[in-house]
């Protein structure tokens, strides 16, 4: 049998009274991919992983796996194997029933169960677990036996549902590669929900990013990262958030230039236009100090933090906060006055209103002031 | 040159930086006053307890050894164990004895598996409806038994009742031996069987969703869902049930008996409940009745905890 796992979402999308959950989301899924869907609490990513796992009918849009439209079969005739975030363990079998039940929903024979169980819980180094029930294992623990579930069954596609928010931190970083080697060693699909932007940016080989149910941008982890498609975007990745500043574009001498009261950075583009207003946004790392009396972002140190191996310097230019990220140390104390410039590769320009990146096409005619 | 060595990093000072142990010594007063507050708390359900259950309890022993026939006039006469060796003499008890277990037998479809199916069914039932719904499978426990039976009797009349009319029958139910105890049964059942669809409700809403839906996704079939998760996990609701059923059956039959049979037709509804009504206050032997009250509740502590450490077994935490 070959195993078409692409998932297409056509428009989905689920109100809840006036909440709209999720809003006309557009996706399609390779087969082979790690999707994660992205976005801050309370954006639709359950949502939306529970109407792909048919637990709950979309209000409007179809779903479709492979050719066929599945928005109205069961999650039962879906094969798709799913991780809760709330683990969903069945308290009262043992682990070794936990991880067995979906073959015997199949109707496989005892002893093909027992063999794939014992197979699954070897890889995730379960086997002393099997005769336990539930509750008498640590987080971890209960994480992997819900990882076994799903895993036993070799379904079209693997959804998972936030599976390692309850991990501390070192358990985290070895579940999350061993998720990804999985992945690898499966090549199976997978849709990959969290709110962890590390997670996202180390597992997915395409990222969607959720705003309020609604689907703000679509790409790989370095894409979403170096070119973030709006403000939102921009500010949800990355540690701290990327600089997003109020600024106006000016063509100066010929070339254009960001400028506001404290601010005068080049964009490196030799061209006139007129003048328009812009947010500017630069990344904490890609900000360095430069020599005094060079155009830049003129700004005062508030406060420095201390994270190891780096610094992080907030500022403060005119009523705008600044992040300053570098190697620690920074060389700078608090109360000192510094100037900031970046790379014009590295500055990012958003419209004002709407909030979406402005990218420059040479030769454009502006449309009327 | 400079000579030197290196000197290992001390230890952390703890106790320097935690501050001075605090004095373990406290007064007794300040002890007393500590440890006080739990049982203030519980002191007025333990007077209450007392007053109501235990004390009633000790003097039904008491009395159970004297013979007396409820006439405050008439002095108590202690009698020894007489009373128990009349009562296990009698052929009565062993009768009545079995007449509960068929209660309770014949109780059970109205408390656990009709509720458990209704609960099951009617799960989708949202809004206003559901509210409806409730009410009408609540209602029949509001109404008073007395009441209740009263209008059962009308209709259960031999030449003019509903239920021989619909069933097409001519059975004189209350007075036939047979029939006599089903009536009964199905009585009280239609009387409790709303509260038990209740507690049945409450016991599924109380099961985490997660569950079913994880079953669901595991390829489990509705009807897997419902043997292999929901029954299992609402097992502590189950016997719960079983036991609120084996230990009060006859007794809530007992209003109705009352009404309906006096435990007739020759005694074939006369339970253990009755019977011990009929010592006390028809035959007037108060004696004789407490001490049926004392074995009666000697055997129901042994069912009641062969049923609790079976429920404690059976049910899983669901955490
Ligand atoms: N059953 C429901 N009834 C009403 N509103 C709901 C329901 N389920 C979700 N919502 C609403 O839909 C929105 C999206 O919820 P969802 O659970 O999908 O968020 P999420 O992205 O998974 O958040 P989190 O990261 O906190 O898990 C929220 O505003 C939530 O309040
Ligand atoms: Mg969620």
């Amino acid at each position: 049998m070959t195993l078409v796992s692409r998932i297409q979402l056509r428009g989905l999308t689920r109100r809840f009274g006036a909440v709209t959950a999720v809003d006309d989301v557009w996706l399609d899924i390779a087969d082979g991919e790690f999707l994660v869907l992205l976005g801050p609490s309370g954006c639709g990513k359950s949502t939306l992983l529970r109407m792909i796992a048919g637990l709950l009918p979309p209000t409007e849009g179809t779903l479709h796996l492979g050719d066929t439209d599945i928005t109205h079969q069961p999650p039962q005739r879906r094969d798709l194997a799913m991780v809760f975030q709330s683990y969903a363990l069945y308290p009262h079998l043992s682990v070794a029933r936990n991880i067995g039940f979906p073959l015997r929903a199949r109707k496989l024979p005892r002893a093909q169960i027992r063999a794939k169980v014992a197979a699954v819980a070897e890889t995730l180094d379960l086997t002393a677990l099997l005769d336990r029930k539930p509750r008498e294992l640590s987080g971890g623990q209960r994480q992997r036996v819900a990882l076994g579930r799903a895993l036993v069954r070799d379904p079209g596609a693997f959804l998972m549902d936030e599976p390692l928010s309850n991990l501390d931190a070192k358990l985290r970083a070895g579940t999350r590669a061993e998720i990804a080697e999985l992945h690898r060693r499966l090549g199976a699909t997978m849709v990959y929900v969290t709110h962890d932007q590390v997670e996202a940016m180390t597992m997915a080989t395409r990222i969607a990013l959720l705003d309020q149910g609604r689907l703000e941008q679509l790409g790989t982890p370095a894409e979403v990262y170096d070119r973030p498609a709006s403000v939102f975007a921009a500010t949800f990745l990355g540690s701290p958030a990327m600089n997003v500043l109020d600024a106006t574009v000016l063509t100066v001498d010929g070339t254009l230039s960001a400028r506001a009261e404290d601010i005068d950075l080049p964009l490196g583009i030799d061209a006139t236009m007129p003048d328009r207003p812009v947010r500017l946004g630069v990344r904490p790392e890609h900000l360095t100090i430069a020599p005094p009396g060079e155009p830049g972002i003129r700004a005062v140190v508030t406060g420095v933090e201390n994270l190891g191996s780096e610094e992080v310097a907030q500022c403060r230019s005119g009523t705008a906060r600044v992040a300053v990220r570098g190697t620690r140390p920074l060389g700078v104390r608090t109360g000192e006055a510094l100037t900031l410039t970046a790379r014009p590769e590295h500055l990012h320009l958003f419209d004002v209103g709407s909030g979406r990146r402005l990218t420059w096409q040479p030769g454009a005619v502006p449309a009327a002031v | 040159m400079v000579s030197g060595t290196f000197v290992e990093a001390p230890p952390l000072a703890l106790a320097g930086e935690a501050g001075v142990r605090p004095a373990s010594r406290e007064t007794g007063r300040s002890r007393a006053r500590r440890l006080a507050p739990p049982y203030l708390y519980l002191l007025p359900a333990v007077v209450l307890l007392v007053v109501w259950t235990y004390q009633p309890l000790a003097q039904t022993f008491v009395l159970s050894l004297h013979s007396w026939n409820l006439v405050p006039s008439t002095p108590m006469e202690p009698v020894g164990l007489a009373n128990y060796e009349q009562l296990l003499s009698t052929p009565e008890l062993g009768r009545s004895v079995w007449r509960t277990v068929v209660v309770i037998l014949g109780m059970l479809p109205f408390t656990v598996l009709i509720p458990v199916a209704v609960a099951l069914l009617t799960r989708r039932v949202r809004g206003r409806a559901q509210g409806v719904y409730r009410a009408l499978v609540f209602a029949p426990m509001l109404v008073a038994p007395v009441a209740g039976a009263a209008v059962w009797q009308w209709l259960l009349d031999p030449s003019a009742g509903a239920v021989n009319r619909i069933l097409g029958t001519d059975v004189n139910w209350l007075n036939t031996t047979g029939t006599a105890q089903l009536a009964i049964i199905v009585i009280t059942g239609w009387h409790v069987a709303g509260f038990a669809v209740l507690v049945v409700t409450a016991g599924l809403a109380g099961i985490n969703p997660d569950y079913a839906a994880a079953a669901k996704v595991d390829g489990a079939s509705r009807g897997q869902v419902t043997r292999w998760v929901t029954l299992p996990l609402l097992s502590p609701t189950l016997a719960f049930l079983v036991l609120m059923t084996v230990l009060l059956s006859a007794q809530w039959t007992f209003p109705l008996i009352d009404t309906l049979t006096q435990g007739g037709p020759v005694g074939s509804t006369t339970n253990l409940y009755y019977l011990l009504w009929e010592y006390g206050f028809r035959s007037h032997d108060a004696g004789l009745a407490a001490a049926a009250g004392v074995l009666f509740f000697a055997g129901f502590i042994v069912v009641a905890a062969v049923l609790t450490r079976l429920a404690e077994r059976l049910s899983h935490h669901d955490d």
